[in-house]
């Protein structure tokens, strides 16, 4: 028995699937493929996948994984993406299939590709929105109100703001680099609506999640 | 794909996953490449829809045809509507994001009286003409097939093409003749008047309507050499029939997620206020070799690991213990799991339970209907008591603790009494559980009592009766709770659930309508009324300011006992069953006698005429 983690992106039509609906998807891909993975016992058996870091409903990503035991020792791995993609919907291609070698919980940051635009056209140019978030992200403290177990927090999200970089081009675009794991977890959004909040302007914010990396900045593998 | 006008709306909604399409499975062409596009439109949300077995069939049916692409609409729900409207975005087919107006074809299935609205309104966010005859040219054909086509009088307004019975052949009959006439540059009228010539085809603008003073109809008179009657298509050989072996596999939870393989179609039951019972006779079944093949192959194309085996009333395929052995012979190995829905409740054998006990156990559901056997004997429903609580105890000893049981209220002939013994029987299904001797221990059952409220149909021994008021309806909703109480059950044990009666007042309506209804359907329309069948959105007060606008009177259409003379607004509709043996059945109703069904004796309904199934099995 192997421990195996497939690596995936997800986008188009498949932003929607939310991440409960990602694991039927992810299962039915897997029955139709025949791969022989390990199954959980009991009444209710089916087949065994876990998810290292979900991703948001409307979220694309470059760099999703899920994980599962190939009972065949000798499964021959490189040929798993394609087997996988042959039962996929068009959105989710699997990309690479190795042997885990990072355990989720490592997991420290993830970083956003983030491209905003208002929501109804010409309300803000792009290079005034670049300028204003810009103008945002280097106020002292941000301030936002973050759902927790004892309900509405304040928080100051400035620290956990671990990289950011604007892009070139035409858009208001930029990669973000946020706190990601179980322990602690920052959405983009949080941010993006906490701007959209502070400038009166309804965004629309198109997000990719580009990198997921452990400790040290090293990629999860 | 979608248009990319909604990406910016789709998180502002409810499940986006609803409308965009790009599932496995999914047939995705070359407009360039195809000669007709052809719109399926379900007239409900997407998770309801998917899980339609019709529209998986002709999907696949359609799309095999290189010339065809069929593509899938879904009622967009409330919230998306508005964004739609708010934003100007067209209706939209989810393989191609086209609007509807770029397509030929328009086809709607019709599986409820209360999903009309929903057409209407996606006709109007599709861009296309409501009317028929405000539409022109050889294009925008709007045609619409399924149980309700039956009896399609309140809608013919709207529809230019109704399709009678079984669509696998004319449906493609009709798309092949379309293809023709566009070739040879034929108008529209010349293209509806040779379709009303095919067999099944029933085209309502070729046919003239007229009434009585008092509201009945007169006549209703065939023009330009439309057939005066009708007849409904069938597929009398199942196992060479067209079932398709992948389905479009949903990316979001759909409300029947799994695998479905139909192993027969019609009933032998004959229950007398069950208009499938009637409308899709004579009972034609697949064989056990043709059913594991399509199951096979289903199961291996789309991945799912759930089959249901799909009938009106399963336990009556004749073959089902083999049947399942041999499905199990490679669903065990492969940790298929079987499923086998509207079991009846002689039905519910060892031998059965051992080859699906892979299915959870959710509890029992069966569907007794009527709370008394004098009443269950006048509606033709075959359930006994004692069969009943067999059932009930073999099920409890197998570890089941609940069970739901599914009644009508209003039937023809009942009483006060009859009412009475829904919560009696219920009562009895609690005492058998307590004189299992090998109960679950230490676990309390549940007995769920439902009641919904009888709609008298088209096609069926009860076509000519009242419906009861809603006044007489709740009294009775009331009447059973009041027998629960004074039968002293503890409600921790039972639960006592009804169905709204102001939804079946509006069905009984449409379901027995005429053509005058079209009206009412237009105004409504015109009020934003839609998602009859949703609760949140229902409103009976403004269906009502509908038909009071229009000047007609519901009651004539729901509460009016017909004579059986009379000419009813689908006279002119064949589906094999014939007004003489409905007439005959429903005076065996007055009588409270009960009816053999049809593998016990034949009682001659008309439908031998189609040559094979049930009505030649030897008896
Ligand atoms: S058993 Fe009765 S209720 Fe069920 S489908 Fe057959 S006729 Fe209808
Ligand atoms: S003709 Fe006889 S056997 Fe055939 S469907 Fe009718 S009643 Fe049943």
């Amino acid at each position: 028995m192997k421990n195996v983690r497939v690596f995936y992106r997800k986008d188009g039509a498949c932003k929607y699937i939310s991440h409960l609906d990602t694991n039927r998807v992810m299962l039915r891909a897997i029955g139709k493929s025949r791969l022989n993975i390990w199954r959980t016992e009991g009444f209710n058996q089916h087949a065994y996948i876990t998810f290292a870091l979900p991703l948001s409903l409307g979220f694309a990503s470059e760099c999703e994984s899920m994980d599962f035991r190939i009972l065949d020792d000798d499964e021959d791995l490189s040929a798993i993406p394609e087997r996988m993609n042959a039962c996929l919907p068009e959105g989710i291609r699997v990309f690479r299939c190795a042997e885990a070698v990072h355990k989720p919980a490592d997991i420290e940051s993830a970083k956003y590709a983030v491209q905003i635009e208002p929501m109804n056209e010409n309300e803000i140019s792009f290079s005034e929105l670049s300028e204003k978030w810009r103008d945002f992200l280097s106020l002292p403290e941000i301030i936002v109100q973050k759902k927790t177990k004892k309900g509405m927090k304040d928080v100051d999200v400035k620290p956990y703001v671990l990289a950011f970089e604007m892009k070139e081009g035409e858009k208001a675009a930029f990669d973000l680099t946020l706190p990601a794991g179980s322990t602690l977890n920052i959405n983009p959004n949080l941010l993006i609506d906490a701007f959209a909040q502070s400038v009166g302007i309804e965004l629309y914010a198109d997000i990719t999640r580009v990198g997921i990396y452990i400790k040290g900045g090293e990629d999860f593998a | 794909m979608y248009p990319e006008t909604i990406e910016k709306l789709l998180l502002k909604v409810q499940k986006p996953g609803r409308y965009v399409g790009g599932e496995h499975g999914e047939a995705i062409k070359d407009k360039r490449q195809v000669d007709v596009r052809f719109a399926f439109c379900f007239p409900d949300i997407y998770e309801i829809g998917m899980s339609h077995l019709g529209i998986k069939i002709l999907y696949s049916l359609f799309n095999e045809k290189p010339y065809i692409w069929c593509e899938r609409v879904f009622a967009p729900w409330i919230d998306m509507e508005e964004q739609m409207r708010a934003h100007d975005i067209p209706l939209w087919a989810l393989e191609s994001g086209d609007p509807l107006s770029d397509f030929d074809f328009i086809g709607f299935t019709l599986q409820y009286e209360l999903s009309y609205s929903n057409i209407l309104n996606m006709l109007e966010l599709g861009g296309i003409p409501l009317l028929s005859k405000d539409r022109h040219d050889l294009k925008h054909i709007v045609v619409a097939g399924g149980p309700c086509a039956c009896n399609p009088e309140p809608i013919t307004d709207f529809i230019d093409i109704f399709f009678l019975g079984d669509g696998e052949e004319v449906d493609l009959e009709v798309i092949e003749l379309f293809r023709a006439c566009k070739k040879e540059g034929k108008s529209r009228e010349e293209f509806l008047r040779l379709a009303s010539r095919i067999k099944g085809v029933y085209v309502p603008s070729l046919y003239d309507v007229t009434y009585n003073d008092d509201g009945t109809i007169n006549a209703v008179t065939p023009r330009d050499g439309a057939p005066a009657v009708i007849e409904k298509r069938v597929m009398m050989n199942m196992d060479k029939s067209y079932y398709p072996d992948n389905f479009v596999v949903p990316n979001i939870e759909i409300v029947h997620d799994r695998a479905v393989e139909e192993i027969f179609r019609g009933c032998i039951r004959g229950c007398r206020f069950c208009q499938a019972g009637f409308l899709y006779r004579p009972v034609r079944e697949k064989s056990v070799e043709c059913i594991s093949r399509q199951t096979h192959a289903l199961c291996r194309n789309t991945g799912y690991d759930e089959v249901s085996l799909s009938s009106l009333s399963s336990s009556d395929y004749t073959q089902v213990v083999p049947m399942l052995k041999e499905l199990n012979s490679w669903a065990k190995p492969e940790n298929v799991s079987l499923s086998l829905p509207s079991l009846r409740v002689d039905g519910f054998s060892d031998d059965i339970l051992n080859e699906i006990k892979t299915v959870r156990k959710s509890g029992l559901t069966f569907a007794p209907e009527a709370g008394s056997q004098r009443l269950r004997d006048a509606i033709n429903k075959n359930v006994f008591e004692d069969e009943l609580m067999n059932t009930c105890r073999v099920a409890f000893e197998g570890g089941y603790t609940t069970v739901k049981l599914y009644f009508m209220i209003g039937l023809p002939t009942e009483t006060m009494d009859d009412v009475a013994d829904i919560a009696n029987l219920g009562k009895k299904v609690l005492d058998t559980f307590y004189s299992t001797p090998n109960r679950p221990k230490g676990k309390a059952p549940r007995v769920t009592l439902s009641a919904s409220s009888f709609v008298p149909k088209p096609f069926t021994p009860f076509q000519w009766e009242p419906q009861d008021t809603m006044d007489t309806l709740r009294e009775k909703q009331q009447h059973i709770k009041k027998s629960i109480v004074d039968n002293k059950i503890s409600l921790s044990k039972m639960t006592y659930n009804y169905h709204d009666s102001d939804t079946s007042y509006l069905e009984a309506v449409f379901a027995r309508g005429d053509r005058r209804l079209n009206a009412v359907m237009l105004e409504a329309h015109k009020k934003g009324i839609r998602f009859d069948g949703w609760s949140d959105c229902f409103s009976l007060k403004n269906w009502l300011e509908a038909f009071e606008a229009c000047g007609i009177d519901p009651a004539f259409y729901a509460n009016r006992r017909r004579s059986f003379d009379e000419i009813l607004p689908w006279d002119h509709l064949d589906y094999g069953v014939t007004k003489d043996f409905l007439h005959r059945e429903c005076e065996r109703a007055y009588r409270s006698e009960a009816s053999p069904n049809c593998r016990e004796k034949c009682l001659g309904c008309g439908c031998t005429k189609y040559k094979g199934g049930v009505c030649y099995e030897k008896r």
